[in-house]
């Protein structure tokens, strides 16, 4: 009989579950986050179970990461937790073992995390409590242009002449967003300007903890294709985009996380 | 900074009369990008006539002087807005670089406006609630081997903690001497001894530093001219009484940064020169950009420099006249140069009366900053006051809503309070700002023709209580 | 350890409601650099502000602004809702500047019967020293002026021995949680201190022995690291006892409420003159980063604590505004990476629940990082 593991990994936005055998993706599974993480990470992990017609014993050990990840142990989920920041580290290590930085943007937080040659945590920086740099601050934005979420990326790559945007304040670049709609700048341009925004917040991260390639992107915001460019213009390196949904990286984390701390319990 | 350094160079060698023309054309053409040209566009506003070109010239020269230092045997002494620079004039071997009005020529003449050095100073993760006008500068000493600083005074302990440590940081950071000189946050003649004692301890450092003594003659020289550009300053601040105002908004950048950078040089003189006969010009012929003078603002600390036409011209434009903000209001005296001893003391006295360390290094910050506001408000004929809230100088705002009420109390005008970063626009984009003068100047400040807002018997009363919690 | 968690959470303990009824004056104080001997010796409370944690600004933020740091104004707003309202008197020191203009709008809005600004200076230098011992004597005078008696310079070097035995046991306090098998907690060590700072000396000397006495017999254990804490003013006991429910034993600081309170004897070299002790006392141990030429200092007191605790890991945290531990933070974070010290840097709001998730998960993994 096969040995499982699983990773829960619950987001400000999306939770996350993933099941693996010998390091391998078996099945993963994304759905909106439900008000509680308890229920959030029941109801992903039950569908991904469900999904790829296995039961809870076959999984040999779990382990939680993202908000509520103690609780989601408490309740018996999991058998032990990890910080986020150590999971999408070890997910994107385990996806691509070369990769010595991960840049890591989820709905609320961007973090840049820094791992060694075994994927262990090495350093890390967060934002700050400020929206700027997060996927809230694309949300807010795509909202006060009238675009689809998904769409902005798409549009942004379109502009030929990019506006310059506030990029540390949400509540100014909103108002900035305004203001150039009204003066009929078009929304390809300002869409551009969003992109360009976030990706020096987020560059500004980077160079905090020092740019170590090879650098790979994860989290929600990773499937913009526009902020991807803007984040390798302004490092001035390639970054390595995941060929699996780049949100599930950190459950994989937390799976292999379930594997090795299974191994030595 | 290579290519600003190009440019300084030209505007050294042209003289006045072309580098106007000059400048005026580029400003109006369509070879400046867009963020640059909004500068170009407030530095040569054709008011501003001759004065523009001058002011060029003056702050060109002062920062070649700065950048050709170490090839003309001198030293780069990094100095804090609130130094008052003739001192460093007065040595042979050094040359002064206040920092921010360095940060404000980068802002205004680099592509990006410096906003990539802004960007060097967190990389380093500073917090990003310190001084825009620092950090800009701090990323510069790292990002460009222009300026390479061989010591920084600060200034700044007491009257601005942001400051002051940063001061520290770039000393530690570059390796370089920090010459601190303290503010005793003390009104007794105690407090203005020991601020005596620092001065003197801090020129010894200096001469040691450069291995020069200061030679009285020197000083004497820069005094007289120090004394020659206080007269001019006290002329423009006359000047400035008149209803409507002659006086360019551009002219209150112009003069402080005069007093901050080249105060004590023959260039200094010839500009503030300039501005008094463009102003007196103007006085003469009555002339107003407007079709009428609608408000007079004063604005209680700094101002905005990321967009000067879109701050300066705009203002006057609209008939808002820019009065002077707190970094003018440092009210110089003249020196006494019969000796070493009283051109020291005198000199001691203009450092403690330079903006901010006569406010915010004051016993109360509040009290000095509310004298000195309501005393400017009243010379100057303010009917409203504006500040900028640079998000850096916490000091200020922690006890400007003291300053609001005693506005209101003792002068009868209101204060308008925004938010934003004096050097950066990305905290607060300028259209932001102007929509929230306009609503202010249209719905709270009194117009011309109307008498000046008196207060209610009751709210008077009101507003001399306590406030109950 | 129960007494002090019984009386650490409220601003106004036991002792301070049994000195009032006594019908004595309590006179409130923000900055360890406030020679309390002095205020002692007037036969007066000293009384070391605090916010404990509060996040409610709703009052303050009318004064100051957001832009100012969340524990002055979570100070301001208790001072201005009444809750200091048992302080007889408020000294001012210039400590920083959220710290003027949190006291600036208190005395400007409540004006308490007695006020007093105590210069300290920016420097240690000899002439700063020579002002500061000027400083001291008006601010004695205007403490006797308050009380209507003079105060002698014996009664002052008595204070003074009193907080040379107290310094002693605080001493004695973080050998025992520096050790190999510490038996206080980093947050039963910040709920003591903040205790023996709302107490008459004489009581916080028999605070801090039978603090002491109680670590005889205890042992702590569980805990996957050990941690030094430094930065702002923090006197949120709830943030240390996270940091340790997380696994990081807090088993040393260099915190204002914290070990910066550390001072040498200062009656041993005695003086003539106790104005002169007490300037060069509080001055030259003053390791706070509002002394800008004091760098050096700070690090290498930063280093031997490291060192003294063993420690693993260097948690440095400033509240969002604060300028003097932002930047200085950062100065110590480079020097400390430098020295190969892992070092977690935090920026976070004082007393904000809403942030704990992100807190949390920054030093959960930083802990995953050195564990």
């Amino acid at each position: 009989m096969p040995i499982l593991f699983a990773g829960i990994d619950i987001g400000s936005l999306t939770a996350e579950a993933v099941i693996i055998e010998s390091g391998e993706i078996v099945g993963s599974e994304i759905i909106s986050v439900l008000p509680n993480p308890v229920d959030s990470a029941k109801s992903v992990l039950g569908k991904l179970l469900s999904r790829a017609g296995l039961c809870r014993e076959q999984i040999a050990y779990t382990v939680s990461t993202g908000y509520g990840r103690e609780k989601i142990q408490a309740e018996g989920l999991a058998d032990e937790n990890m910080s986020e920041i150590s999971c999408h580290g070890f997910g994107a290590y385990h996806y691509n073992p070369d990769v010595r930085t991960v840049i890591d943007i989820g709905g609320q937080d961007a973090k840049v995390i820094k791992i060694d040659r075994d994927g262990k945590l090495l350093n890390f920086v967060m934002n700050d409590k400020c929206a700027a740099g997060t996927g809230q601050f694309l949300e807010v934005m795509s909202r006060a242009l009238g675009v689809d979420l998904n769409q902005l990326g798409e549009i942004s790559l379109r502009s030929r002449k990019p506006v310059p945007l506030s990029s540390r304040c949400t509540i100014y670049a909103e108002t900035e967003v305004m203001h150039c709609l009204q003066r009929g700048v078009p929304k390809n341009d300002i869409a551009a300007g969003i992109s360009g925004a976030i990706a020096k917040r987020v560059a500004a991260l980077v160079k905090r903890v020092g740019i170590e390639p090879p650098i790979m992107i994860t989290g929600g915001v990773a499937k913009n294709a526009a902020v991807r460019r803007e984040i390798e213009k302004e490092l001035e390196v390639n970054i390595i985009y995941p060929n699996i949904d780049p949100q599930i990286i950190g459950a994989y984390g937390a799976a292999a996380f379930a594997m090795q701390k299974a191994g030595k319990v | 900074m290579h290519r600003i350094s190009v440019l300084l160079g030209l505007v050294d060698i042209f003289p006045e009369s072309m580098v106007g023309p000059v400048g005026s054309l580029l400003t109006y053409s369509r070879l400046l990008p867009a963020d640059i040209q909004a500068g170009f566009q407030g530095l040569f506003v054709p008011r501003a006539g001759k004065a523009s070109a001058l002011f060029i010239k003056m702050i060109a020269r002062w920062i070649l002087q700065a950048k050709r230092a170490s090839r003309n045997g001198k030293k780069v002494i990094l100095v804090p807005f609130n130094f008052p620079v003739e001192l460093i004039h007065a040595f042979d071997t050094a040359v002064p670089l206040t920092s921010e009005v360095l940060s404000t020529v980068g802002v205004i003449a680099l592509r990006g406006q410096g906003e990539r050095y802004w960007d060097m100073a967190m990389a380093l993760g500073l917090p990003d609630h310190i001084c825009s006008a620092n950090a800009v500068e701090l990323g510069s000493m790292l990002g460009s081997e222009d300026f390479q600083p061989q010591a920084i005074i600060s200034s700044a302990a007491g009257g601005c903690d942001a400051n002051a440590k940063l001061h520290e940081f770039v000393a530690n950071y570059l390796e370089i001497p920090l010459v601190i000189l303290p503010k005793p946050p003390d009104d007794s003649g105690r407090g203005r001894a020991q601020y005596g004692i620092y001065m003197r301890n801090l020129v010894s450092r200096l001469e040691d530093l450069l291995g020069e003594k200061l030679k009285e003659d020197r000083l004497r020289a820069v005094m007289e001219k120090a004394n020659r550009c206080t007269e001019l300053y006290h002329d423009l601040m006359d000047l400035r009484k008149a209803v409507p105002c002659p006086v360019p908004n551009i002219f209150s950048l112009f003069t402080y940064a005069t007093r901050l950078s080249a105060w004590g040089t023959e260039d200094a003189i010839t500009t503030l020169r300039s501005m008094v006969e463009v102003s007196k010009e103007r006085l003469a012929k009555k002339a107003y950009p407007a079709e009428k003078e609608i408000a007079r603002c004063i604005w209680v600390y700094t101002s905005y420099y990321y967009d000067l036409a879109g701050y300066f011209n705009w203002m006057e434009e609209r008939g808002y006249s820019h009065l002077g903000d707190a970094l003018m209001f440092c009210f110089p005296q003249l020196i006494d140069t019969s000796s070493m001893a009283s051109m020291l003391e005198g000199y001691s006295d203009a450092a403690w009366g330079m903006p901010m360390t006569r406010q915010m290094g004051a016993e109360s910050m509040s009290r000095a900053w509310i004298e000195d506001i309501v005393w400017a408000a009243r010379e100057l004929k303010a009917d409203c006051a504006i500040f900028c809230g640079h998000h850096s100088c916490k000091q200020t705002w922690s006890v400007v809503s003291i300053l609001r009420r005693e506005l209101l109390k003792q002068m009868g005008i209101p204060l308008l309070v925004l938010q934003g970063d004096s050097w950066i626009k990305r905290m607060t984009p300028m259209s932001t700002i102007q929509q929230e003068i306009d609503e202010f100047i249209k719905n709270v400040v009194a117009s011309k023709s109307a008498p000046r807002r008196k207060l209610k018997k009751g709210r008077r009363k009101q507003l001399d209580k306590p406030i109950a919690s | 350890m129960e007494l002090i968690s019984s009386q650490a959470p409220g601003l106004e303990n036991d002792h301070v409601i049994r000195w009032k009824q006594s019908g004595r004056s309590i006179v409130g104080y923000t900055c360890v650099a406030t020679p309390t001997e002095i205020i002692e010796a007037g036969g007066l409370l000293p009384y070391r502000i605090r916010a404990l944690g509060n996040g409610n600004t709703e009052i303050a933020d009318a004064h100051l602004s957001r832009f100012n740091c969340s524990f002055c104004r979570s100070c301001l707003q208790l001072g201005l809702d009444g809750s200091y309202d048992f302080l007889d008197g408020i000294i001012e020191t210039n400590g920083c500047d959220h710290l003027r203009g949190m006291i600036e709008n208190w005395v400007y809005q409540r004006r308490p019967r007695f006020f007093h600004y105590l210069k300290v200076p920016h420097l240690g230098d000899s002439a700063s020293i020579e002002y500061f011992v000027e400083e001291i004597k008006i601010y004695k005078k205007a403490i006797e002026e308050f009380v209507g008696r003079s105060i002698s310079d014996q009664q002052i070097w008595e204070q003074i021995g009193r907080q040379d035995r107290i310094s002693d046991k605080i001493r004695t306090i973080y050998r025992i949680r520096e050790g190999e098998k510490p038996s206080i907690t980093g947050a039963e060590t910040l709920a003591l201190f903040l205790l023996a700072t709302a107490m008459p000396a004489n009581d916080a000397e028999n605070t801090l022995q039978r603090a002491i006495d109680d670590c005889k017999d205890r042992a702590l254990d569980g805990y996957k690291a050990r941690l030094l804490l430094g930065g702002s003013a923090t006197d949120e006991v709830d943030f240390v006892a996270m940091i340790e429910r997380l696994g990081g034993l807090v088993v040393t600081d260099t915190l204002c409420y914290g070990a910066r309170a550390f001072r040498p004897r200062l009656l041993e070299g005695k003086r003539t003159d106790p104005y002169l002790t007490l300037a060069n006392g509080y001055l030259e141990n003053l390791l706070c980063p509002r002394m800008i030429d004091g760098f050096r200092s700070r690090l290498s007191f930063l280093l031997d604590a490291i060192e003294r605790a063993a420690v693993d890991g260097v948690v440095l945290v400033h509240n969002k505004f604060c300028d003097l531990h932002g930047i200085d933070n950062v100065q110590l974070r480079l020097a400390l990476e430098r020295e190969s010290i892992p070092v977690l840097q935090i920026e976070k709001e004082y007393g904000a629940r809403a942030d704990i998730g992100r807190l949390k998960t920054r030093i959960q993994a930083f802990l995953e990082r050195i564990g």
